[in-house]
């Protein structure tokens, strides 16, 4: 999934300015790349101002050591979401509004982020709300 | 023989008690306790008594009820809120101990964030009520997550007009804002409000953050597009039925947090004591208790923060016995459960203003991350939040508070010189991005209207239905963030889009996804990681003083020795 071996400590915070040659935009550039000038004439696009699963690896181990864990564990889902556009992330949040899918179709989508979006840990989530909507009747009814 | 007849209220009442019904806060609302509809602030018979089990590593009964008997709040919860390796030892201690912990100062915030991590809800319930609201601003005091308190501003318009909402952000962010967020009377005209509210901002000070308060999927997608930099109106309930009510559960919304974070963006949930009772299923518990199942499920989806102080339902707690003091413990818990607090005080709340205030300093004085959430940077009845608790007539009045007692609310006085030269500034700049958009043109009376306005009846109307074509679209268009940086550079404001740019780029790194950040003035993340609370009693911890207590002493009217006329 990633090649980064860094490790970060809370005292490479904020990583923009300490440790900037850590962090790159989805394709590839360095924050000193990203300047007006080169918005101007398109070398930069709305692509770039994303963040990748690697920065978000190092800022959940900074919120690992700053003792937040489930900011950590939030941090590495939002690194596999990285992976999901934004169409399929709005309509899977959506499928999981209570009454809005079935189980098949909620075990169906934890598929989908394992298999196609590496995103096992996302998956997890989705199959744990199926079995907790089961049982305290938050699924759509079967059709 | 004369017989006195005896004083009988019915028939004759004394002028003392005539000047009392004549004052403002008798127009409030108040109403008995009533727990058998939740109606209580923190203390029902029904609220469960504390308890915990653990096997495996698990929590297996919490609060009286066993797994099989949790409801999804419950679950979530008691799974990832709650450390089990540590639950046993910390609800051992006496509930009275560990209220003792939060207030003494000597007692390290860690070391009080070490024993909350293993409570379950009744038993933070149990230490709130122990506690005074004199004891509770000692301890939020010292469990604020960010060492300097913040403040956030509303900018809306009655009348949806983008203008006015441009120049009161730039207004706004000069004063001292670190963040403003906006809503809407027409949704419809989002985009364009949202863009007054961006260029607004950045024009007054690079680096304050927006945000829209919309629907939560219409939400998202103005912050992937990058027309809004953070997230707050993320809702969340105490109760199964409520939640679900609102649309989700805590699962949907764990997906929505990390939604945010995998683009870069803030973001902090919102809940809040009294909308269990409001939206009609507390199943007779405490206000307090189900606002403290919400802090944990914000704690347990992994946000860096939370929006509590009871916020749009405050005439609920306030109506109450305790009410008040119910909503100083929500904020309380959730800078004891280490979260980011924007704590309320947004809401019109009460007619008096003696009351308005009383209950502001309860967050004022101890200083939270964001004071407000938000201070209306508009008149009241501009106000499409419905209202503040305090609000741009009050500028001097807060200014004066902070002054008088030497505590930091995050605003300044500001000359008249400066605030028109933003105004115009922000209103210039949005007439240019206008233009370069093809969107219906700004008059330059607009601006100059904006410029000096306190409201929106001070400007004149825009023609709504061209604006909400425009506003249609930038959505159809797809237009984003950089689209708006290139179009202030076109239209020769390259100051203000730099400041944009340089905000946008705040993605890429990822500092603001942590607890209570903001950006400072030098550009960079301020946040519990790289400005940890550090107070420990007198003599520690943050204290204005230098520059910004310098600051802080100028008001619109003081008589000096250099100025003796004033």
């Amino acid at each position: 999934m990633s090649d980064q071996t860094s490790t970060v400590t809370a005292a490479d915070y904020p990583l923009s300015s300490r440790r900037p040659e850590l962090l790159r935009t989805p394709s590839g550039k360095t924050l000193d790349e990203i300047t007006l000038e080169a918005v101007l004439d398109k070398r930069v696009t709305a692509e770039d101002l994303r963040i990748t699963p690697d920065t978000l690896e190092l800022q959940a181990q900074i919120a690992e050591q700053t003792e937040r864990p489930q900011m950590a564990a939030n941090l590495r889902r939002a690194g596999e979401l990285t992976r999901v556009p934004d169409e399929r992330l709005l309509e899977i949040y959506a499928a999981l509004r209570p009454g809005a899918s079935t189980k098949p179709q909620l075990l169906s989508i934890a598929q989908e982020l394992e298999g196609q979006y590496d995103a096992p840990v996302n998956a997890a989530l989705v199959r744990e709300a199926a079995d907790v909507y089961e049982r305290r009747d938050c699924l759509a009814a079967d059709d | 023989m004369t017989a006195l007849r005896a004083p009988d209220p019915q028939t004759k009442t004394s002028k003392r008690t005539a000047a009392l019904e004549a004052r403002p806060v008798n127009l409030d609302g108040f109403v008995d306790e009533w727990p058998e509809v939740g109606l209580v602030a923190m203390d029902s018979p029904n609220d469960p008594q504390p308890s915990i089990r653990i096997e495996d590593g698990r929590v297996v009964e919490m609060d009286g009820r066993t797994r099989e008997q949790f409801d999804f709040l419950d679950q979530f919860i008691a799974d990832t809120a709650i450390d089990a390796s540590s639950a046993e030892r910390s609800m051992a201690i006496d509930a009275v101990e560990i209220a003792h912990m939060l207030v003494d100062p000597r007692t390290p915030r860690e070391t009080v964030l070490r024993t909350v991590r293993g409570l379950t809800p009744a038993k933070i319930l149990a230490v709130m009520k122990t506690m005074n609201v004199v004891e509770m601003m000692m301890a939020m005091q010292k469990m604020r997550a960010r060492r300097t308190p913040s403040n956030q501003a509303h900018c809306t318009s009655a009348r949806d007009n983008p203008l006015q909402v441009a120049a009161d952000a730039a207004e706004g962010a000069l004063r001292g804002f670190d963040e403003v967020e906006t809503t809407l009377g027409i949704v419809r005209y989002a985009p364009l409000v949202a863009l007054g509210l961006q260029v607004g901002a950045q024009v007054g000070r690079g680096g304050v953050l927006t945000q829209c308060a919309l629907e939560e999927a219409t939400e998202l997608r103005l912050g992937l597009r990058g027309l809004t930099t953070y997230a707050e109106t993320i809702s969340i309930y105490g109760t199964e039925r409520v939640f679900m009510d609102g649309d989700d559960t805590p699962w949907s919304k764990a997906f929505l947090a990390s939604a945010y974070a995998s683009r870069g963006i803030k973001m902090r949930f919102t809940s809040g004591t009294g909308s269990e009772v409001q939206m009609g299923s507390a199943e007779g518990k405490s206000m307090l208790y189900l606002e403290i199942r919400c802090i944990l499920t914000a704690k347990g989806a992994g946000v860096q923060g939370l929006q509590n102080g009871s916020i749009s339902c405050i005439g609920v707690p306030g109506a109450v016995p305790a009410g008040i003091r119910a909503v100083l413990a929500e904020n309380l818990v959730a800078s004891m459960v280490d979260l980011e607090v924007a704590s309320g005080n947004d809401q019109t709340f009460s007619h008096s203003d003696m009351r308005r205030t009383a209950r502001l300093l309860m967050q004022f004085l101890p200083g939270t991350d964001l004071i407000c959430s938000g201070y209306s940077a508009c008149p009241n009845y501009d106000n499409m939040f419905a209202g503040s608790n305090v609000d741009c007539e009050d500028y001097d009045d807060w200014n004066t508070i902070q002054r008088d007692l030497q505590v930091d609310g995050g605003l300044r006085h500001v000359d008249e010189r400066e605030i028109l030269a933003v105004r115009d500034k922000a209103a210039r700049a949005m007439q240019a991005v206008f233009e370069q958009f093809g969107l219906p043109a700004i008059s330059d009376a607009e601006v100059e209207a904006v410029t000096y306005a306190h409201g929106s009846n001070d400007l004149p109307p825009r023609d709504v239905l061209e604006d909400l074509k425009g506003a249609q679209m930038i959505m159809d268009e797809g237009i984003t963030g950089l689209d708006v940086v290139r179009a202030l550079e076109a239209g020769g404001f390259r100051d203000v889009a730099e400041s944009l740019l340089a905000l946008l780029r705040q993605r890429v790194g990822g500092d603001l996804l942590h607890t209570a950040a903001i950006v400072g003035r030098d550009g960079e993340a301020v946040s519990a990681v790289n400005a940890p609370n550090d107070y420990a009693g007198p003599g520690s911890g943050y204290r204005p003083e230098g520059a910004r207590w310098e600051e802080m002493k100028r008001l619109r009217h003081t008589v000096s020795p250099s100025n003796p006329e004033a």
